[in-house]
């Protein structure tokens, strides 16, 4: 009944005639969303129950859609695999610096005075950072694509690290320089009440409740997170730098490569896009119309407390280097 | 090494809800994929995971077992181990690539959710690193599948099976979407972690890792045994989730746990029953598995379930009986059908290895034998043709598997019987009590076209054996066929030939 075919077959059937072996990290995500597209509805369900109708209004229904999504690949082309090492590289360094700091207590000899710019600038970040979290898993669980997924997926496992280490720090500063550091009084009551928070706050909320997946990629890495990111990884090492707080400089920074990564990937993603459907460029610069101003308004009253720390930056620095930062990373995009 | 413990900074990380002010809770939390129900918001506070992990606790774990697992892989490569496996122990590796690779994946997408609309910070970081683990799954599952598709066209089937119409694919994907995808995350926790994963992927996983150190297949072995070690870690979602909502709504925390065991027991009885009771060479069996079944199953559930104060299942009586019967029938279905199949079935019903069916299922011979000897017979008579099937099988509405369990009559005799109901105007027919019960709860999710119903629609054309084979996705390269007749006909050469058969020689 079987005639075996006398060709050897070099990878999956579904990836078509291919010359070439496809590397590991094409094999193990290649059409791995067998639901996309699929007729009548997403899963092998009643057509009509909420969830098929759900990824059919905000997946396949998504404005951001071009025929094939398939050939989009990661820069990075990271696979499990090479993430968990990468990460667990990255983390050794950042337990080798905390070691560092930790012989040395360089913590004890902060000033006063920048432990109460970090009160109010630090000690709240873990909330809107676990909103990018939570956000980038979203994008992840809707995209079209399992390239596009798993790069998704290890960028909000990128923001679980970040808000980790910011807890570590929150408790070494507390033991240093007062317990109320670490009391949930103070880091929600800032988020929650605090006018510098209110506009972040709010962009991060918007973002939760943003369920088309493509206005919810470009809102999270094209938005919220480049200006966020740029406001931390540079600015705020940069002001830690000046105050003499060497470990927060570099943790930033080390977080910058964690940043880095996403844009990479984002921005490959929005030039793929474009490439395959250049009439895309309107849908998502409508979508950076309504976020960018958004944007701007968080980023600015966090940038106001920059100009308070012992060794200030000026706000109108600090806002017109993010926004620089910002600017070059969509230009990147070719946005 | 770091100065301060985890437990004196993980607090914060778990610490990250609020009260919204700018958009509504019920939009970043919307209750049909949060599920509380009955369940106050703030009983969710409460929500605690036994085995905390860090960030740089879990990616050096991980690193590491990824290193051993793939070293495993490497090393085997320049042995010659594949070529010598028994086609039967092939089989069951088939069956468990394509039937389990995208299931992984598709619960990446069950801990994504988890990890986006759970209401409690503690579990949407546990579900974080749950995704992690699940990608690393269908990324090794593959991975492995991949390798071997130069030597059997069968193991392309790892990556293609999810997306084709073939039966046991749809029945699959009814199951894992139901219950990995679509329902909310409290559901979902108690279906997929506590039901699914603390209780069958044990199964799978532990009987098939033993199966594949007997049979030979260290690197299948290894494979497994290095997934299993993540599901105790992430599979902790269910337990605090379930002492919540039984403290809340019992009632639905037993329909929940009731309906994924069932769906969780009818997709086992047809992949891993056969696997083990029929593909595995009998030199290399260590228990049945109703055996197994018993002993990581129904043991461990039973004291699961009693120890949150519920009760076992209203089809516990149902279930057990189909111990002996379900995946008996399962088999013989699958191995009649074997052109709809990406492995090749054994029939494993040679003379010993229907006395030893017999010692595990004292009823075997009385409820399958019979039919066994039928297609035996032809096989001596050289009449293949009379074994391979013209018509399709009825298929339950619910589990998408087909209606062939037998059940014993007052009088003694075996028969299959067909339960059916109404509704919305049509009659709908199972292969179980359990299966109709349950599609009846359900029914606003769970009621799909099954094969026989887009067939019967004239959704697959032409209406014939090629188109059906066609709609499946089967290729001729790739459809199941038996390995080796001769193998266990040949203990019945020359005996005189009775009923069917002879009818059908004559």
């Amino acid at each position: 009944m079987a005639n075996r075919s006398p060709r050897t077959q070099k990878t999956w059937s579904l990836l078509g005639d291919v010359r070439r072996k496809p590397s590991t990290y094409e094999v193990t995500a290649a059409r791995f969303h067998y639901h996309f597209r699929k007729e009548p509805a997403p899963f092998e369900l009643d057509p009509g129950m909420p969830l098929n109708l759900w990824y059919l209004k905000y997946r396949e229904g998504s404005p951001f859609q071009v025929d094939d999504w398939e050939e989009f690949r990661d820069p990075y082309k990271l696979t499990y695999k090479d993430y968990v090492a990468l990460q667990h590289d990255r983390e050794t360094y950042l337990d080798l610096l905390i070691d560092t700091h930790e012989a040395t207590s360089s913590v004890t000899r902060l000033d006063p005075a920048w432990v109460a710019t970090l009160r109010e600038l630090f000690v709240p970040l873990r909330f809107p950072l676990h909103v990018l979290q939570m956000t980038g898993l979203y994008v992840g669980q809707m995209a079209p694509s399992s390239f596009i997924t798993n790069a998704a997926h290890f960028g909000a496992a990128d923001e679980m690290r970040r808000v980790q280490r910011i807890a570590y720090w929150t408790k070494v500063l507390a033991n240093a320089h007062g317990d109320e550091l670490a009391t949930t009084a103070l880091a929600r009551g800032a988020w929650e009440n605090d006018p510098a928070w209110q506009p972040l706050r709010r962009a991060c909320e918007q973002l939760l409740v943003t369920h088309d997946w493509g206005e919810a990629f470009a809102a999270r890495n094209l938005a919220v997170k480049p200006a966020l990111d740029a406001l931390l990884n540079s600015q705020l090492a940069d002001l830690a730098r000046r105050n003499s707080d060497e470990f927060l400089a570099l943790l930033f920074t080390e977080f910058g490569v964690d940043s880095q990564r996403s844009q990479d990937w984002s921005s490959a993603l929005v030039r793929y896009a474009l490439e395959h459907r250049p009439e895309l460029r309107e849908v998502l610069t409508g979508w950076l119309g309504a976020w960018q101003p958004r944007v701007v308004e968080a980023t600015e009253p966090l940038a106001a407390i920059f100009a308070t720390a012992p060794a200030a930056m000026a706000t109108d620095d600090v806002i017109g280097a993010v926004r620089e930062q910002h600017r070059a990373y969509l230009e990147l995009c070719g946005l | 090494m770091a100065l301060l413990k985890r437990e004196e900074w993980q607090g914060f990380v778990r610490d990250v809800d609020w009260s919204y002010s700018y958009v509504d809770d019920s939009a970043v939390f919307p209750e049909w994929h949060c599920g509380t129900g009955k369940v106050p918001r703030e009983a969710w506070s409460a929500w605690e995971e036994d085995y905390k992990v860090s960030y740089p606790e879990y990616v050096a774990t991980q690193r590491e077992k990824e290193a051993s697992a793939y070293a495993v892989k490497s090393a085997l490569q320049r042995s010659t181990t594949f070529d010598h496996l028994d086609e039967g122990w092939k089989s069951a590796t088939k069956m468990h690539f394509g039937g389990v690779a995208l299931v992984e994946y598709a619960a990446v997408l069950a801990e994504l959710k988890m990890a986006r609309f759970g209401l409690n910070g503690a579990w949407r970081n546990m579900a974080t690193f749950g995704q992690l683990d699940e990608l690393r799954h269908a990324q090794i599952t593959t991975f492995f599948g991949h390798e071997f598709i130069g030597k059997d066209a069968q193991y392309d089937w790892t990556q293609k099976a999810f997306h084709t119409n073939d039966w046991v694919l749809i029945s699959l994907r009814n199951l894992f979407d139901g219950m990995m995808i679509a329902p909310n995350v409290v559901d979902l926790a108690i279906e997929l972690p506590l039901t699914f994963e603390t209780g069958f992927t044990n199964l799978q996983f532990v009987a098939l890792a033993s199966d594949a150190l007997e049979s030979g297949d260290v690197n299948f072995a290894n494979m497994i045994s290095s997934i299993q070690t993540d599901e105790a870690r992430h599979s902790q979602q269910g337990g605090p989730t379930l002492e919540i909502l039984v403290e809340h709504d019992p009632v639905r925390a037993q329909w929940v746990i009731d309906k994924a065991f069932w769906g969780s027991a009818r997709a086992f009885a047809a992949l891993t029953g056969p696997a083990m009771d029929y593909y595995t060479p009998l030199e290399h069996r260590k228990q049945s598995y109703r055996e197994f079944m018993e002993e990581w199953i129904i043991d461990q559930f039973v004291h699961t379930i009693e120890e949150y104060g519920l009760k076992k299942p209203w089809y516990w009586d149902e279930f057990m009986r189909g111990l002996d019967i379900w995946h008996h029938g399962l088999q013989m279905g699958l191995w009649y059908w074997r052109p709809t199949l990406w492995w090749r079935p054994k029939a494993g019903v040679s003379k010993d290895e229907r006395a030893w069916l017999a010692e595990k299922y004292p009823n075997w011979e009385k409820v399958f034998g019979d039919k066994w000897d039928v297609l035996i017979d032809n096989v001596n008579a050289n009449n293949l043709e009379a074994t391979l099937p013209e018509t399709l099988p009825w298929l339950c509405s619910t589990c998408h598997l087909p209606a062939c369990n037998a059940t014993q009559s007052r009088d003694g005799t075996w028969r299959v019987r067909d339960w059916s109901l109404q509704y919305d105007g049509r009659t709908y027919h199972f292969c179980t009590n359990g299966c109709r019960q349950i599609f009846w709860k359900d029914r606003d999710n769970v009621n799909h076209q099954t094969l026989i119903d887009r067939f019967l629609a004239g959704q697959i054309q032409p209406m014939d054996v090629g188109g059906i084979l066609g709609y499946m996705g089967l290729t001729p390269d790739v459809m199941g066929d038996d390995p080796d007749y001769e193998a266990w006909t040949k203990d019945y050469v020359g005996r005189p030939v009775e009923g069917i058969s002879l009818a059908a020689q004559s």
